[in-house]
């Protein structure tokens, strides 16, 4: 049956040739957007949680009360050794931020001042991803300042220039001169525009002495995206040992927005991919049905010689699968040699900054799972199985005399 | 002898936009085992309607069929199908070969429809070819082949199945005088050595002379019904 299929596919080549090439692209493009899709989501994933870390603790008092002191977790390093007391295989990162006024010799500006520390492996990847000049405040030093380029612009300040922050109404000096040491890039320009970071030392030592007002948990960092239910369990453990002083947020809870976005990435891609295999399965009815008139006669005789009903729509289906399953093949070498020659790295030409501003990777490295390529076959096949069925319920219900004197 | 094929009371009417042309009027016939019988008549005096009914491809408007002991008038799609596939040849006018399948492929694909296995059913589809002149040309596509050609392996593969009997419509009606004849005593020969048994529909006074009784018909009614001595 298979071997007759394969002639009979082949007969019009041409006309196979054109629905094996839609299939083969509806494979190809699926693949490809699979890729895509996952290397977005790991990428936006990437993005979301390494400066925000993938559990949040902060004060529970801060929820609607935007004043300083309600934001504060006071005593951290007695909520930092509690929580890893419970917590081992973890990496936290501790910021105190204080909103203060900025400036140089010559301008001033509002802003926002980040006091952060953090475990060598955090601070290396920060570092690397931020900084555009110069370095980070050193740990523990009082006296340094690491600027965001717009900052620096807008303040006409340059490496080596004297800063000066005012931290009015806060609980330590509230004032201090510091040496720019660094120029940090980060990829929203709103974001770029109004922060500054001091060492967490030197932000308490301005500001409130011993406290912070966000822990990040950061778990098993470059190691890929944890499941949502460790991050679940993590929470729960951490929310248990620090009690109600303090409130735990998952990055959900804290970007629900992005997480809605992420969530809907699946749902839309299944969406689109069925939007695809539709119209290469139009393609495919077209061929099959074509296929079918031009051999009723061809059919009928078959009929004529005990062929029953479901043999009739068997050798159909067949032939749809003979022909989806070449174009199939033919599809995923395509992407797949597509996807290899992007696993390095993918970069939308001149849309990095469009990208950044909207949070989204500016690199992209795309790959496909087992489980996706065989979703992707899956379609195909199904595809196959849904444009046959027309024709093979017409075919199967052929009368032998009629369609022997059938005129294609 | 019991008969193998038997029609009582046949009866064929065509309908079609509210016109209805009667194709067969009261037939009554019966076919013993092992006969080399021909349906004769004009064109649309109703044989190859006959042919179509007795070999269950098509239902009569009222009448019995009777296939041996079976009647296949009242049989569903399904139980016609399978026993035109088990028990009755057929051999068209038109030799309506598969085109994409080689001759061996061809003659062996009733074998198949049957669920021989490739290896017995290659024998068998072979050891008829061989019987009909026609091994040679084994692994020739039809278009390959003359129309006597291929009309031997359309008769191959009613044989291969070894089937119970063979209807063959106007077998001889596309093939040349030379050819025609050749078919004939090929046919003549199978009925002969192992008692096949064959009913024509034709026209075609060369077959005629061959066969050892002619059945007339006449606007769809049995007008003789004549044993003769075949040359």
């Amino acid at each position: 049956m298979w071997a007759l299929a394969w002639r009979n596919v082949w007969r019009h080549k041409t006309r196979s040739l054109v629905a094996c090439g839609a299939v083969a692209a509806a494979v190809a493009f699926t693949l490809v957007f699979f890729g895509f899709v996952e290397a977005t989501k790991t990428g936006m994933f990437e993005v979301l949680t390494s400066d925000s870390g993938h559990l949040q603790i902060t004060s529970s008092r801060a929820e609607g009360a935007p004043d300083f002191d309600s934001r504060l977790i006071r005593h951290a390093a007695q909520v930092e050794a509690a929580l890893l007391q419970e917590l081992r295989d973890v990496q936290l990162r501790r910021v105190l931020e204080v909103p203060a006024l900025i400036s140089g010799e010559t301008r001033a500006r509002g802003a926002l001042v980040v006091g952060m520390a953090h475990d060598d492996a955090l601070g290396e990847r920060f570092a690397r991803k931020h900084v555009a000049a110069g370095r980070l405040p050193a740990p523990g030093s009082w006296d340094e300042i690491a600027l965001g380029e717009a900052l620096a612009r807008a303040l006409q300040v340059e490496l080596g220039d004297p800063i000066y922050v005012f931290a009015p109404g806060t609980e330590g000096w509230g004032a201090a001169a510091y040496t720019l040491v660094g120029l940090l890039d980060f990829p929203q320009t709103s974001y770029e525009i109004q922060v500054a970071y001091l060492s967490l030392e030197g932000a308490q030592v301005l500001a409130a002495p011993g406290a912070v007002t966000r822990l990040e948990v950061h778990l098993s960092p470059g190691r890929g995206v944890p499941a949502d239910t460790l991050i679940e369990e993590t929470k729960a453990r951490a929310a248990a040992v620090l009690g109600p002083d303090v409130r735990v947020q998952t990055w959900r809870e804290a970007a629900p927005d992005m997480a809605a976005m992420l969530d809907m990435m699946d749902p839309g891609m299944t969406i689109f991919a069925c939007l695809i295999f539709v119209l290469a399965g139009l393609l495919v009815v077209n061929t099959i049905y074509l296929s079918l008139v031009e051999r009723i006669r061809e059919f009928g005789v078959m009929i004529a010689l005990g062929a029953d009903r479901w043999r009739v729509m068997r050798m159909v289906l067949a032939e749809s699968l003979v022909l989806v399953l070449a174009g199939t093949a033919a599809g995923l070498l395509v992407g797949g040699a597509l996807i290899a020659g992007w696993a390095d790295g993918f970069r939308m030409p001149g849309l990095d900054e469009v990208l950044a501003e909207f949070g989204l990777p500016v690199v992209l490295y795309p790959s496909v799972t087992p489980v996706q390529v065989a979703v992707t076959i899956a379609y195909a096949v199904f595809t196959a199985l849904a444009a046959a069925l027309w024709p093979a319920w017409v075919a199967g219900r052929l009368q032998p005399v009629e369609a022997m004197r059938h005129v294609a | 002898m019991k008969p193998i094929l038997r029609a009582v009371r046949l009866t064929k009417v065509y309908e079609n936009e509210g016109v209805k042309t009667p194709a067969l009027q009261g037939v009554d016939l019966e076919v013993a085992p092992g006969e080399f019988t021909a349906v004769a008549g004009p064109s649309g005096s109703g044989k190859s309607t006959l042919l179509h009914i007795l070999g269950c491809l098509d239902t009569p408007t009222a009448g019995e069929t009777w296939l041996g002991e079976r009647r296949t008038d009242q049989l569903d799609d399904v139980a016609r199908a399978h026993l035109r596939l088990r028990e009755i040849g057929f051999v068209f006018q038109a030799y309506n070969l598969i085109p994409v399948l080689t001759v061996l492929e061809n003659a062996a694909f009733v074998l198949e429809l049957q669920g021989v296995p490739k290896k017995v059913r290659h024998e068998r589809a072979m050891a008829a070819l061989e019987a009909l002149g026609i091994a040679d040309l084994a692994h020739r596509r039809p278009n390959q082949l003359s129309g006597g050609q291929q009309q031997r392996v359309a008769v191959a593969r009613a044989l291969a199945a070894e089937p119970r009997v063979v209807l063959a419509d106007e077998p001889t009606a596309n093939l040349d005088s030379k050819t025609g004849l050749a078919l004939i005593e090929l046919m003549k020969k199978l009925n002969a050595e192992r008692g096949v048994t064959f009913l024509f529909s034709t026209h075609d006074p060369r077959l005629l002379a061959h066969v050892k009784r002619i059945i007339r018909l006449e606007d769809g009614r049995v007008v003789a019904d004549e044993r003769v001595d075949a040359a």
